[in-house]
């Protein structure tokens, strides 16, 4: 039987990626490659 | 953490790489059109308020969360935005991650260190009751066991967890985590009438509902909700309640095989690590590095702001994923366990926090 709400998963690690783009942010902030981010 | 309850097609094989790429962008394109959507409207409310027309005072992450919710609950979201909705969970979690800049590190241990003390007694307290309940109502036990992992510790990502470790069937894992994202849903507006209600601080009420709301999308946005501050509390302490999720799914693992039930886990260091969350590492890092002084204020700032545009279509996919026909679609009795729990949980970590915070343990 089918479930109704079966779960979907990314075909990648979520926490290595969020990681990596936040150290990566972070390093391009610290560089000042960009210089401001605004809300 | 959180997982995605988007129907899933039975594909036999998976597509290339690139192509699964590709088919992330309309789902991940709407979630921030939402977001931006949501953003937008607060900005237009504040503009009509200013011009003296009526327009309701509401924030863009209750904003993102209505629209979410509308289009998931009114409409059918074709097929090609469902792969991308998914990428909900990367957003959350690098808002997470980018939020700690936010942080001194001394105040996440000493807040993290408190909130651990808390969950501890927090885990102690909702795991029986729950499996009281389980055997009152009379549901299945795995199914039992499984609500009181998810309404324990982290919600849809520790069932998740937990499924394959005491080798519970689809249809009992399904049903938990359809009764854990509804209770969530509800949390989102009862929690902060309630925090209003008795006048909590930000920081108060951000912890309990870090302590008490299942998901960590939810329990995130249940503290933004209350304000800025009382969002990054709930962060943190809903971090530290998922640190606990590896401990408390090896439990259940170790009793469900003593039954001969579940598969023996022979290495337990290595499950409690492939089980640990790791995104909390790259908190730690930011926090330690800010803390440092390895950023100027502004660059902190910066940040800040980046963890607010990474949460933005976050807070979208909370709406989204939400099914509110699963309250009723699911039969009364895990959801009637589930709420009472929650009730429990919600009651007895209120408690804890306002005694902590009236004897003034947390300053």
């Amino acid at each position: 039987m089918e479930s109704p709400t079966p779960t979907r998963k990314l075909g990648f690690n979520v926490d290595a990626a969020a990681i990596v783009i936040a150290l990566t942010f972070a390093a391009l902030i610290r560089l000042n490659v960009i210089h401001r981010i605004s809300w | 953490m959180s997982a995605q309850t988007i129907p899933m097609p039975t594909a036999a094989r998976q597509p290339p790489r690139s192509q699964q790429l590709v088919a992330l962008l309309p789902g991940t394109l709407l979630l921030f059109a939402i977001g931006l959507a949501g953003k937008g409207l607060e900005s237009l409310g504040i503009y009509l308020r200013a011009h003296h027309h009526y327009f309701p005072r509401i924030e863009y992450v209750l904003w993102a969360i209505i629209l979410g919710l509308v289009l998931s609950n009114v409409f059918t979201i074709p097929a090609i935005f469902r792969p991308g909705i998914a990428t909900y969970e990367l957003w959350l979690k690098l808002g997470i991650v980018l939020v700690a800049a936010k942080f001194v590190f001394a105040d996440v241990l000493h807040i993290g260190g408190m909130s651990l003390v808390l969950v501890a007694i927090e885990l102690a307290l909702s795991l029986t009751v729950m499996t009281v309940l389980g055997k009152i109502f009379r549901l299945p036990p795995k199914l039992t066991s499984l609500l009181a992992i998810g309404s324990s510790i982290c919600g849809v990502t520790a069932i998740m967890a937990a499924q394959p470790a005491i080798d519970a069937d689809e249809q009992d894992t399904t049903t938990a985590i359809a009764a854990i994202l509804a209770l969530g849903a509800l949390a989102l507006f009862t929690f902060p009438l309630i925090g209003h209600f008795l006048h909590m601080g930000q920081q108060p009420y951000g912890i309990w509902a870090g302590l008490a709301v299942d998901n960590t999308a939810e329990a995130t946005v249940t503290g933004a909700l209350y304000g800025d501050l009382a969002g990054r509390m709930a962060i943190l302490a809903k971090t530290a309640r998922s640190a606990f999720i590896g401990f408390v799914v090896l439990g259940y693992a170790v009793y469900w095989a003593s039954q001969g039930q579940a598969a023996r886990v022979e290495r337990k260091a290595l499950f409690l690590w492939q089980k640990f969350p790791k995104f909390i590492l790259g908190f730690m890092a930011i926090s330690v590095l800010a803390s440092l002084g390895f950023f100027s204020a502004g660059q902190l700032t910066s940040l800040g702001n980046l963890s607010k545009w990474a949460f933005l279509p976050a807070f979208a996919g909370v709406g989204l994923r939400t099914q509110l026909r699963d309250l009723v679609t699911q039969g009364w009795r895990p959801i009637l366990v589930g709420v009472l729990g929650e009730i429990f949980i919600a009651l007895i970590t209120l408690g804890m926090v306002l005694a902590v915070y009236h004897h003034g343990a947390a300053q």
